[in-house]
């Protein structure tokens, strides 16, 4: 579930770039199309924990750990990173939430 | 969006209180050891969803339809949070999480609030405590198929709304400090005295005749400034970095960046920015509301091709680009702005014409 929503919050994230790149960015358009890449990739993933596939876990405890020590350092940077409580919920606590679930025992979390 | 509506903050310090409450209660109650994860995790949201919501009442007394509905909700969840071993406390959970997404979309579309930081965090709360709700429990036979349908069309279609709707009004309807979105403008008074006036046309005059050397742009290039981004875009930002560095301030015979318009026959000045070296510190206001410097916040920008998208309501950007703010800056446009002579944007159209001449 968690998995899910994080997945449609890159979905949107992608998608928010579109306008962007009709706008002449054009690099934009290969973060964008990457971005919603991630949000499949995520949503499979997903998929791959509800299956019990524990290759699936292995991987999203690695996505999240990467995406955590990437916030941790643009928190750390004084480059006036948001964080405010959506970022940190969405950005800090999901990611937490999600190793903490998938460290424990498969039935546990996705019973 | 990004800010915290003072009358909502207390929202927030309910849902954090709630938290542990939530949590103590789960573990005193018997039987709630062998329910599954999901419904678990399903009663902490909801009580912390039902806390926000009663925490809001009380500010909110002036407005007695919308404090009511605060009260029942907040008592709904509440109640809710602690019945899940009721037989239809999946539907009904369902149900109210449901209407109070739509009741709250309906309010932002009418105009009766505006989304902010506590109201997106408490509707991402119930999207999430929505699936928990929804997601069939190993060995639940009844209406398996129909959840996992709701569960996969379902939290999509309504997070993509809610966020699309949170966002488009914040583009359509920015409030008076945010010229648009991601720009916030420095307060000032309302209308420029007489003084400030004068102050903002000595400054004009100042700066437009100082900038006047750099219409050609090699001599902008001799003095240190350099393109700030993508040339295939209507105008481009050419930055002095040694300006930046020494802290010039509002200095017209040192600007920090000049502003030109990408047209056929190569770049064509159209306007200088002053910028402050640190965020949130705005400049030197000699025109009141004629010179209000502005700041841009929660911009993605992305090293490649050096070019820039918004962070979304939920606190994301594309990958390959990050989440950043700059120091506050003032534009000195030299030809004919629309939106006037220290506007935060240059007219697109304008800029355009530039090109055709």
């Amino acid at each position: 579930m968690l998995l899910l929503m994080q997945s449609l919050f890159w979905l949107i994230a992608g998608i928010s770039a579109a306008p962007f790149v009709l706008g002449g960015e054009v690099f934009m358009g290969a973060l964008a199309l990457a971005t919603m890449l991630l949000a499949l990739a995520t949503l499979l993933l997903g998929v791959g924990v509800l299956w019990r596939r524990h290759r699936a876990r292995g991987w999203a405890i690695a996505l999240e750990v990467v995406c955590l020590a990437g916030t941790a350092i643009l928190l750390l940077l004084p480059i006036g990173f948001n964080s405010g409580v959506v970022s940190v919920m969405v950005n800090v606590a999901l990611p937490v939430a999600v190793i903490v679930l998938l460290r424990k025992d498969s039935t546990e979390a996705f019973s | 969006m990004f800010d915290i509506a003072p009358d909502h903050a207390v929202g927030l310090y309910a849902a954090l209180v709630a938290l542990p409450l939530a949590l103590v209660a789960l573990r005193l109650r018997t039987g709630s050891r062998g329910m599954p994860g999901t419904v678990r995790a399903a009663s902490v949201l909801m009580a912390m969803s039902g806390a926000i919501h009663l925490g809001l009442v009380g500010t909110h007394l002036d407005e007695i339809l919308t404090a009511a509905l605060f009260a029942a909700n907040g008592v709904a969840y509440i109640a809710l949070s602690q019945m899940y071993s009721w037989r239809w406390w999946r539907i009904a959970s369902a149900s109210v999480i449901a209407v109070t997404l739509f009741g709250y979309l309906g309010y932002i579309v009418l105009d009766f609030d505006t989304p902010d930081q506590v109201a997106i965090a408490t509707k991402l709360l119930e999207l999430t405590t929505l699936g928990f709700v929804l997601v069939p429990v190993r060995g639940e036979r009844p209406w398996r198929r129909l959840r996992w349908t709701a569960l996969g069309a379902a939290i999509p279609i309504l997070t993509v709304v809610t966020v699309a709707t949170v966002w488009i009004d914040a583009l359509a309807r920015p409030d008076a400090q945010h010229a648009h979105a991601g720009a916030v403008l420095q307060a000032t008074n309302d209308v420029a005295t007489p003084e400030q006036t004068a102050a903002a046309q000595r400054l004009y005059d100042e700066t437009a005749a100082a900038i006047a050397p750099y219409a050609d742009w090699r001599n902008a290039w001799a003095a240190g400034y350099r393109p700030g981004g993508s040339q295939t875009l209507p105008s481009t930002h050419w930055m002095n970095q040694r300006y930046v560095d020494s802290g010039y301030v509002m200095d017209p015979h040192h600007p920090q960046g000049l502003v030109y318009a990408n047209t056929k026959h190569g770049p064509e000045l159209i306007g200088a920015m002053f910028q402050m070296r640190r965020i949130g510190q705005f400049g030197p206001d000699p025109g009141g509301p004629l010179t209000a410097w502005h700041q841009h916040e929660n911009i993605c920008f992305t090293p490649f091709g050096l070019e820039f998208s918004l962070m979304t309501p939920t606190a994301t950007c594309p990958i390959g680009s990050i989440d950043i703010s700059v120091p506050p800056m003032l534009h000195v446009w030299i030809v004919d702005n629309p939106g006037g002579r220290f506007a935060v944007d240059i007219d697109d159209r304008l800029v355009r014409k530039i090109d055709q001449s």
